[in-house]
């Protein structure tokens, strides 16, 4: 699907009363979707002392970076006391390789099941689409048995592996409808030149797949980034995530709640994910809408 | 065809599909062993009675009788309806009025788009907490309303058991109403201009337009939305966490939770299992007809 | 295809690198242990040090929050990479793994240490299975504390309480001056202790083992009215505490009795590292009552995991069991825990006041009662969690209700 640029609704007349009470209402609505993070922006540059004093709202009098670099190098989980970035550098870790491991995954079902009349496939792809709606709890206990027995649980391995397994119905089914929309003409052609599977793949499927590809990295980084408790169950407490440590850090307190910090800390776990947002704009809007929208 | 013939033709196809069946090996062990494999193995230790360590003895349906008497489970299925409910329909209707808004050829639109949609690529981690700051009584709303002046103003839905469960709702709708909109707001973009032209020419005035004309045309997208949300709900753990972590007292418990909590903190595995099986039954059964219906049905499954 | 290549590779790569530290100094245990708040680290601190000084080497492998922590520790000991020792509560879990043949016996250690005659009674026997011992027991928490701050009370003109009853009537004064009577973390865990201390303070030591004994005695004394008597005190705490307490951390609510802004906090003696970490004394700036009338007595275990290929405990396992069982590494570690030595040999008077009022109630045995991880299973203690947390937080729940589902919880849990 695409989104057309041009808005298609009624045409708009003069400076109307209704007029007024759609950006009064659209004003409104900004308000509420902003509200929560303009307060954390602001309690983050705060020092405790004007934070106990004024209110949520309150522009900081004497701005300060304090709970930034606070937050970044030297918050508390516990024992440690390194600050959030352990955990960042613990996200990119695993983001990394599960990123490209699922697309890897679904690209390769996605195309085998476009293409090719393969028995058994089609049980495969209906198991696969039901399992993107059940919940983790459902599989989390045996996993985590079948892992500790293969020896990858609390591992680096063993957190990419479940992403890719967890990424795999949905990145299936996003290459799998992408690439049944593209004309079938372009692989039957390749076939009878006497392509193999891997040559369609390399040099038919592949250079047209630049647009899906761009979706299912935009869908993946977030909704790996965002995890919590897979990261959580599986990751083990060398690789805990940003996530993970990001609770971990608003609970840990030593003598009073350090909301300048704790808030800061919330920011720069969503940075990334927000900048994705905000660089990729309309990609995101296609990426989400993707899955569950034909084509 | 002469049996040479055919044997020439089986081994082209096997060339042909083998390479493909080998690359649909890794999905089909993922599917065997962790979609298949682990909720069969849930679904048996449900009968069991393990506590730390699973065993494979047969308990017949005794954690079921106990799920079903333990007033934390029964409250958390209560919750997660309430809240499923509302968040869905609040997310569809705000959802629905804010890309209707947009649609009206507004100045700053992509700027209203961004505000609307930005907390959707935020984490559930990251919303609870904001939520939980913005709702404390000795910290968010509260504090600010009364520093302006208003000593009495009380806003304490959070530390209310009564009321805990919508806290949780205006936080999920905060996150995911956005992507309604951004749905929503592509089919808005598809409707045909001669409609409004004709709908001009007749009079009509706008709201009915799009209750009576539009929205019906909407169905398969308010659907695809509707899905999305729903799965969100099912999987309602990480808000819970960050926001209320299951207080006051069970108040606003879920049943992801509870599965976690006696599958790792309790040493319940037979309790939990029958938890997570019970949990896996109504997913199954409200997705999959739509699966059938929305990928297979329709179109057919082009192999 | 690829995909699989390289994950067999990963595995192939993992289970190396796991061989490898198996592989390593016969003198080094790996130990997983749950003690990462900064009073805890300091404490777990003072084990390693000792360790490392008499010639092991200490790898630590810190996991915060004691389920998290327990959940790792027994997946790598069912994955066949168990950790050289790790933290444990004693109680039906520790069967489990005894039962299933996964922990070394410390039979010879315990037998040359005379483990049998120096440890109380109870503790002893919580760490034996069948005649074998088990577990390393490190020191002895005291779960039914009341801290006060000396300050808030006097500026209230009341005397400390020493009783339920004291509580009840100093609680209004408190409030009256705009003192907060009773700073409360509203979390599970944290009610179910100050139920545990008006359960033993109120209904008696004789009550308390009852409901937490025999699943049979238990539905005979829950059915007593002065269970019921109990219950009604507990709710009527409620009224005394803040509308934040939801949720909040037992540090937290303990920094608002250190600053004044609350007069008391029903904790563990845990709760001293955060008055220490604030430069207060006990006796001068806070002070303790043995609020449940007596000592219920927690504490941490140690096992020692069996290892691949291994009949016996390696010698850094062993030298680790003796340091940390010795009376001076005993009494180091135990000053900055909080918590007291669990050897009755050792000398306590250079502890201060609260540690001292603790070890003299150790030495009256009818004045002790083992905590819930000793009488009741994780199982039934989360079960029991639940049916407190819901009563002390839903105002129209009745006593006679919480009775009936106290009751039924029992019965229900294994």
């Amino acid at each position: 699907m695409s989104a057309a640029a041009e808005p298609a609704g009624p045409r708009p007349r003069r400076l109307t009363l209704s007029r007024v009470g759609v950006y009064v209402f659209l004003v409104g609505a900004s308000a509420f979707f902003l509200l929560p993070l303009w307060a954390m922006v602001l309690t983050s540059l705060k020092p405790m002392s004007e934070i106990q004093q004024g209110d949520l709202f309150q522009l900081p009098h004497t701005p300060t970076f304090a709970a930034w670099s606070r937050a970044w190098s030297h918050a508390c989980t516990g024992l440690a006391c390194n600050g959030i970035s352990v955990g960042f550098a613990n996200s990119v870790k695993i983001l990394v390789p599960s990123v490209v491991a699922s697309i890897a995954l679904g690209a390769l079902t996605g195309y085998a099941l476009a293409f090719y009349r393969v028995r058994g496939g089609n049980l495969v792809f209906a198991i696969l689409l039901v399992g993107a709606f059940i919940p983790y709890q459902v599989f989390i206990y045996p996993l985590v048995r079948i892992f500790a027995w293969i020896g990858i649980y609390g591992t680096l391995t063993g957190i990419v592996v479940i992403h890719s397994i967890f990424g795999l119905p949905f990145m299936t089914l996003l290459f799998r409808n992408y690439y049944s929309s593209l004309p079938r003409e372009l692989f039957n052609a390749a076939r009878v030149d006497g392509a193999g599977f891997l040559g369609i793949l390399r040099h038919v499927i592949l250079p047209m797949s630049t647009p899906i590809v761009i979706v299912a990295v935009i869908l993946q980084v977030t909704g790996i980034w965002n995890d919590f408790i897979l990261g959580l169950t599986f990751a083990g407490l060398a690789n805990q995530p940003m996530t993970v440590q990001l609770n971990n850090v608003v609970a840990t307190t030593q003598g009073t709640v350090e909301y300048d910090v704790d808030m800061a800390a919330t920011i720069l776990t969503a940075a990334l994910p927000l900048a994705v947002y905000l660089v990729s704009g309309r990609w995101f809007v296609r990426g989400i809408a993707a899955g569950a929208v034909k084509g | 065809m002469t049996p040479a013939e055919s044997a020439a033709k089986f081994r082209a196809r096997l060339r042909n599909q083998a390479p493909a069946a080998l690359a649909l090996l890794p999905a089909a062990i993922v599917v065997a062993v962790v979609y298949v494999g682990s909720m069969l193995m849930t679904a048996r230790l449900s009968f069991s009675s393990s506590h730390m360590l699973p065993t494979f003895d047969w308990a017949g349906g005794e954690q079921y009788s106990r799920l079903f008497d333990t007033e934390r489970f029964v409250e958390s299925t209560q919750h997660i309806a309430l809240f499923g409910v509302l968040f869905i329909v609040a997310s569809l209707t705000l959802g629905f009025l804010l890309a209707v808004f947009i649609d009206q050829k507004v100045r700053f639109e992509a700027l209203f788009r961004t505000i609307f949609l930005y907390p959707f690529s935020m984490s559930f981690i990251v919303t609870g907490l904001v939520w939980q700051w913005m709702l404390h009584p000795e910290l968010g709303i509260e504090k600010t309303v009364r520093a302006w002046g208003f000593a009495h103003f009380t806003f304490r839905w959070i530390v209310d058991e009564n009321l805990v469960v919508y806290t949780l709702v205006i936080a999920a709708v905060w996150q995911a109403s956005g992507l309604v909109m951004a749905i929503l707001l592509a089919g808005l973009r598809g409707v045909d201009a001669e409609l409004w032209k004709a709908t001009k020419i007749d009079a009509i005035p706008t709201w009915r337009v799009y209750w009576s004309v539009i929205l019906p045309t909407l169905g398969p997208m308010l659907t695809t939305a509707a899905v999305l949300l729903a799965v969100s709900v099912a999987k309602l753990f990480d808000l819970v966490v960050a926001m209320t972590r299951g207080g006051p007292g069970i108040s606003s418990e879920v049943p992801a939770k509870f599965i976690m909590d006696n599958f790792f903190g309790r040493s319940n595995v037979a309790l939990g299992s029958a938890a997570a099986t019970m949990l896996l039954v109504t997913v199954v059964a409200v997705v999959g007809p739509w699966v059938y219906f929305e990928h297979f049905r329709r179109k057919g499954v082009r192999a | 295809m690829r995909f699989k290549a390289g994950l067999m590779a990963f595995v192939a790569t993992a289970a190396l690198a796991v061989g490898a530290a198996r592989a390593a100094d016969p003198n080094s245990v790996e130990v997983i242990h749950w003690w990462t708040s900064g009073g805890e680290a300091a404490a777990v601190k003072v084990f390693a040090d000792a360790f490392d000084k008499a010639g092991g080497k200490w790898i630590d492998a810190a996991i915060a929050n004691g389920d998290q922590a327990r959940a790792a520790g027994i997946n790598r000991i069912i994955g066949g990479n168990p950790p050289g020792m790790m933290q444990f509560n004693t109680g039906k879990q520790l069967d489990e793994l005894v039962k299933g043949g996964y922990l070394d016996t410390l039979d010879a250690l315990a037998k040359a240490g005379n483990w049998a005659a120096v440890l109380p009674k109870s503790i002893a026997a919580a760490s034996m299975r069948d005649g074998h011992w088990y577990a390393l027991p490190v020191n002895i928490h005291g779960q039914g504390w009341m801290f006060y701050s000396v300050k808030a009370f006097k500026d209230a003109g009341v005397e400390p309480p020493k009783t339920w009853a004291d509580v009840l009537a100093d609680a209004p004064k408190l409030k009256a001056k705009g003192i907060i009577p009773i700073a409360q973390g509203g979390q599970p865990w944290q009610e179910h202790i100050l139920f545990d201390d008006v359960l033993a303070g109120q209904g008696g030591s004789d009550m308390f083992l009852k409901v937490y004994g025999d699943k049979k005695t238990a539905a005979a004394a829950v059915a007593d009215p002065k269970f019921k008597a109990v219950a009604e005190t507990f709710k009527k705490l409620k009224d005394f505490m803040d509308p934040g307490e939801a949720g909040r951390n037992w540090n937290d609510a303990t920094a608002m009795v250190i600053t004044g802004k609350a007069g008391m906090q029903m904790m563990g003696d845990w709760a001293k590292g955060e008055f220490s970490h604030a430069n207060q004394t006990a006796g001068k700036d806070y002070g303790c009552v043995p609020i449940s009338g007596g000592y219920i007595i927690g504490g941490d275990v140690f096992v020692f995991p069996k290892q691949a290929g291994a009949s016996d405990l390696s010698a850094g396992q062993k030298l680790l069991a003796e340091t940390m069982f010795s009376p001076a590494i005993q009494l180091a570690f135990n000053k900055v825990k909080g918590s007291i030595p669990v050897r009755t040999d050792v000398d306590t008077s250079s502890m201060d006041t609260c540690a001292q009022q603790g070890a003299a109630l150790m030495k009256d045995p009818s004045k002790q009662l083992p905590s819930l991880n000793y009488l009741i299973s994780p199982d039934e203690a989360g079960a029991l969690d639940d049916v407190i947390t819901k009563y002390f937080n839903t105002p129209d729940e009745t006593a006679d209700q919480f009775v009936q589902k106290f009751a039924d919880a029992i019965k229900n849990s294994a």
